[in-house]
């Protein structure tokens, strides 16, 4: 645990002035899920588990030096569809951020650019509804990118294991306050966090939490692609669930 | 990352672990990882059929049928197992559920992927068949099983029997209008569990089982008057004389019956059923142990104890563990030695005080390969007065030297070093045993560990066993008393290096008939031996064989918890080298001893004896620690 899941904690209190940067998601999402796939059971689905590492926090001077996305169907993670590539990064390396992930200048000097990487990662992805630790944070600078090479966001619907961990202790009455980090979250659910701090391995363990969350959810009535999707904002998520049963969709 | 974790994981896991790492790293890239939380049915029987072949990766899972309202646990498999390879084979319903737990997690290679690797890799596949043959869903099979015959490792012989060798000649066959009362009478005066229903040529029309009776008739409340034909079964399977049993099993398994037909092209020869497969199994040991109890004097075991030794090939040929074959040739040796002194008991009168005869060594540890040298002694029930003591010490004097004797007729050489029964030091009253063991244990001389190290692997085999119980309590009993000793004999443990010189280099013989060569049994099995024995005197444990002392070992000994599995493996692999090389040496006609040339052995074989020394070093290593800190831990 470092500076990334620090900051990450820091940042869901920043994150909504992300989110109303993107406050289109939502609409876009609708668009390409019908309501005929909304409708699909969340453990019979398709899912890819990503995540990125950055130079740095700033959607304006940082960018992406690493991404890794893992694919899941229901709560099977599929071990080989796996996507890891270091990004050579168009901002320079920080010390701080060398600190944390352990990437050098010269590890990403050689590597391709984000311009090469990005449609790779794109058709990795696919129409899969994409999961991650705090998304948004990926996505803005995923879709800084996009906007840049090819003018649109990512559409794939989004779902955010923190804000389902915290509903999901919200509705068993735990203690749901607080910002627990990733490997707060997979210890919590006795997934094991060991090894190298890279995107390929906390979307592994992103899917692990994913695969322990997915079961609660359904005992608590979470059942189809559209419920899982209205989990959305840890803050107001119940409210919003609540919102969404009654207009359908949402 | 996640791949290598994967191909790390079924490196330990039979039969991946024989795979080449490039295998197993194609095989990784096709898992998947499922959670099942705790309760979750992950195959329902007669549900659909397993897509895929599961191995436990962490927790657990039971395995059981329903018959009615009951449930019968079948098995629970842990980490490192697999399950639902049946169903994913034969493609048929599962016959069994599959019920996590715990929470666990399994990784799941596909069908397709599996049926690669069974067609590409037929030792793969003929590991699942065997594992599963072992476990055969069947309650009679089960209870044989668990009765813990030795036979277990007989596994083998249906991969090289024909069905016609084993299958049922005099068949029992009824007209298809007998009454269904006759023909259960019939079954139960002949106690078979099926007949088969022919017509006037003898050509067969249906098969009534005991389960046709039970469903269709008691069940359904079905008039026992009426013909056999209203209740056979007309869909007949059968199988060709010529195949292997392990073919019938499969079919078994397939359709869900245990009863095939045997046919040599039309003509009926014969029935198997699952009861026929399961003797198999256990054919020949089984057949020298009855031929052993049924001779009546010592010249006529003579011959048997050379069967003993050519089973072995046989055994070894079909891929047996070398474990199991040890296993089976004690406990075959034993069973002569019992009615060797059972012969000479009738013929020489009963004792005058309780006896019991015990044996150490490697036949104590039940690690006997080949015929080794004789290693036993007896301890006899303290007589009341001198006299009696006197006269008890001459019977068993006399007792030893004859028992001994017809040993050494059975092809068991005397032990040069006199450790036998027949040595008036080693036939001793309980009294005198106990306070050798106290003397050794607290002399801690250096001839004392010595004798210790042999004399403490001591197992009861014949006469009144709680004389033996008695002295290994009194052993325990001293050792947690003593606990010096077990540093002293610790330093001992420590002092015997593996042959590994710098460089990873193996140390060999430099000089002499054994020039280059490496002693299997001192350098490498005796170390482990003897590491796996102070952990056991640490404990109390009162198993003898080292791979039983690991298993009571565990979870109440951190080393063996660490190192228990590497060491089980290592001892087999140890063992097999061995054994291999022993009949080699038989065949070609010389005496077996313990030497191997390491250059001879093939790349893989080197590097796993190089990491077994190295992992003897470490745990040698960390006794040496552990004892000059004073700890018994």
């Amino acid at each position: 645990m470092g500076f990334r899941d620090w900051s990450r904690g820091k940042m869901s209190d920043i994150s909504d002035s992300y989110r109303q940067k993107s406050s289109n998601f939502g609409a876009m999402e609708a668009a390409v899920f019908g309501s005929e796939d909304q409708s699909l059971p969340i453990d019979k689905v398709r899912y890819v588990v990503i995540d990125s590492e950055l130079t740095g926090l700033d959607a304006k001077k940082d960018s992406i030096v690493s991404l890794g996305a893992i694919r899941m169907v229901g709560t099977r993670i599929l071990l080989g569809e796996t996507f890891d590539r270091l990004v050579s990064p168009e901002t320079k390396l920080t010390g701080a951020s060398v600190v944390i992930h352990g990437i050098t200048p010269d590890d990403v000097a050689e590597k391709p650019s984000i311009e090469e990487v990005l449609p790779e990662f794109l058709s990795f992805c696919g129409d899969d509804i994409m999961v991650g630790y705090m998304p948004i944070v990926d996505l803005t600078f995923l879709n800084r990118e996009t906007k840049r090479l090819y003018g649109v966001s990512i559409k794939n619907p989004i779902v955010d294991v923190f804000a389902l961990d915290k509903w999901r202790r919200q509705r068993i009455g735990e203690d749901s306050s607080g910002h627990p980090s990733l490997y707060d979250i997979a210890k919590s659910l006795d997934v094991p966090v060991k090894g190298a701090h890279n995107a390929m391995a906390d979307a592994f363990i992103t899917a692990q939490v994913l695969q322990r969350l997915l079961p609660v959810l359904i005992d608590l009535g979470i059942k189809s692609v559209g419920e899982l999707l209205a989990v959305r904002n840890p803050g107001k998520g119940v409210d919003k669930f609540r919102f969404s049963f009654k207009f359908g969709n949402f | 990352m996640i791949l290598s974790d994967v191909v790390e994981f079924l490196e330990k896991v039979p039969p991946f672990q024989f795979l080449k790492k490039g295998t197993l790293q194609m095989i990784a890239s096709k898992v998947s990882m499922e959670y099942y939380p705790k309760g979750t049915e992950i195959l329902v029987q007669s549900g659909p059929p397993s897509e895929y072949l599961y191995i436990v990766q962490k927790g657990g899972v039971k395995i059981f049928v329903r018959s009615g309202t009951d449930e019968i646990i079948i098995d629970y498999r842990n980490e490192g197992d697999t399950f639902g390879f049946v169903s994913l084979y034969s493609g048929d319903k599962s016959r069994t559920n599959v019920v996590a737990a715990d929470d666990t997690i399994c990784y799941l290679i596909d069908k397709e992927t599996f049926l690669k690797l069974h067609d590409a890799y037929p030792a793969f596949a003929e590991y699942f068949l065997r594992s599963y043959l072992g476990k055969y869903v069947d309650t009679t099979f089960r209870e044989l099983y668990d009765k813990g015959f030795l036979y277990r490792s007989g596994n083998t012989l249906p991969f090289t029997t024909p069905v016609g060798d084993i299958a049922t000649q005099r068949l029992i066959t009824a007209s298809p209008e007998l009454s269904i009362q006759s023909a259960a009478r019939l079954m139960a005066e002949r106690k078979i569990s099926s007949l088969v229903v022919v017509d006037e040529e003898r050509k067969p029309l249906g098969i009534v089982t005991d389960r046709d009776l039970r469903e269709k008739v008691v069940a359904a409340g079905v008039s026992v008057e009426g013909p056999l034909r209203d209740i056979m079964t007309t869909s007949l399977v059968t199988i060709e004389v010529g195949e292997f049993c392990f073919e019938a099993l499969l079919k078994m398994i397939r359709y869900s019956i245990h009863h095939l037909l045997v046919m040599d092209k039309d003509t009926l020869k014969g029935i198997v059923t699952n009861h026929d497969l399961m003797m198999l199994q256990g054919l020949s040991p089984i057949t020298i142990a009855r031929e052993i109890e049924s001779r009546q004097n010592i010249e006529c075991l003579i011959p048997i104890s050379s069967e003993i030794s050519s089973m072995v090939g046989l055994l070894l040929k079909e891929g047996t563990k070398a474990s199991n074959i040890s296993r089976i040739i004690t406990e075959l040796n034993e069973r002569l030695l019992q009615r060797i002194i059972e012969i000479d008991l009738s013929e020489h009168g009963p004792p005058p005080v309780p006896f019991c005869w015990i044996v150490f060594g490697s036949e104590g540890r039940k690690e006997q390969t080949f015929k080794t040298d004789q290693d036993n002694a007896l301890i006899y029930a303290d007589p009341e007065t001198p006299e009696m003591e006197k006269e008890a010490a001459e019977y068993f004097h006399e007792f030893a030297m004859r028992v001994n004797n017809a040993l050494v007729k059975c092809g068991f050489p005397k032990c040069p070093a006199n450790y036998m029964a027949s040595n008036p030091k080693w036939s001793q009253p309980l009294r005198v045993w106990k306070r050798n063991f106290t003397e050794w244990i607290t002399s801690s001389t250096p001839e004392s560990i010595l004798l210790s190290t042999i004399f403490f692997d001591f197992r009861p085999v014949y006469g009144d066993l709680d004389l033996g119980e008695i002295l290994r309590r009194h052993l325990n009993q001293k050792l947690e008393q003593e606990r010096f000793f077990l540093a002293r004999m610790a330093a001992t443990v420590v002092d015997n290096r593996p042959p590994l010189g710098f460089f990873r280099a193996f140390v060999v013989e430099k000089s002499g008939e054994h020039k280059d060569q490496l002693n299997l049994k001192i350098s490498a099995l005796a170390l482990i031996v003897d590491i796996v024995r102070l952990f056991s005197l640490e404990r109390g444990v009162s198993e003898t064989s080292t791979l039983e002392r690991i298993k009571a070992l565990r979870g109440q000994h951190g080393l063996t918890d660490e190192f228990g599995l590497e060491l089980e493996q290592s001892f087999e692999f140890i063992m097999l080298l061995r054994v291999l090389r022993q009949f080699e040496q038989i065949e070609l006609g010389s005496e077996p001893d313990n030497f191997i040339n390491p250059n001879e052995l093939n790349t893989l074989e080197k590097q796993t004896l190089k990491e077994i020394f190295q992992l003897i070093s470490r745990i040698q290593d960390l006794i040496n620690q552990r004892y000059r800190l004073g700890t018994v831990s």
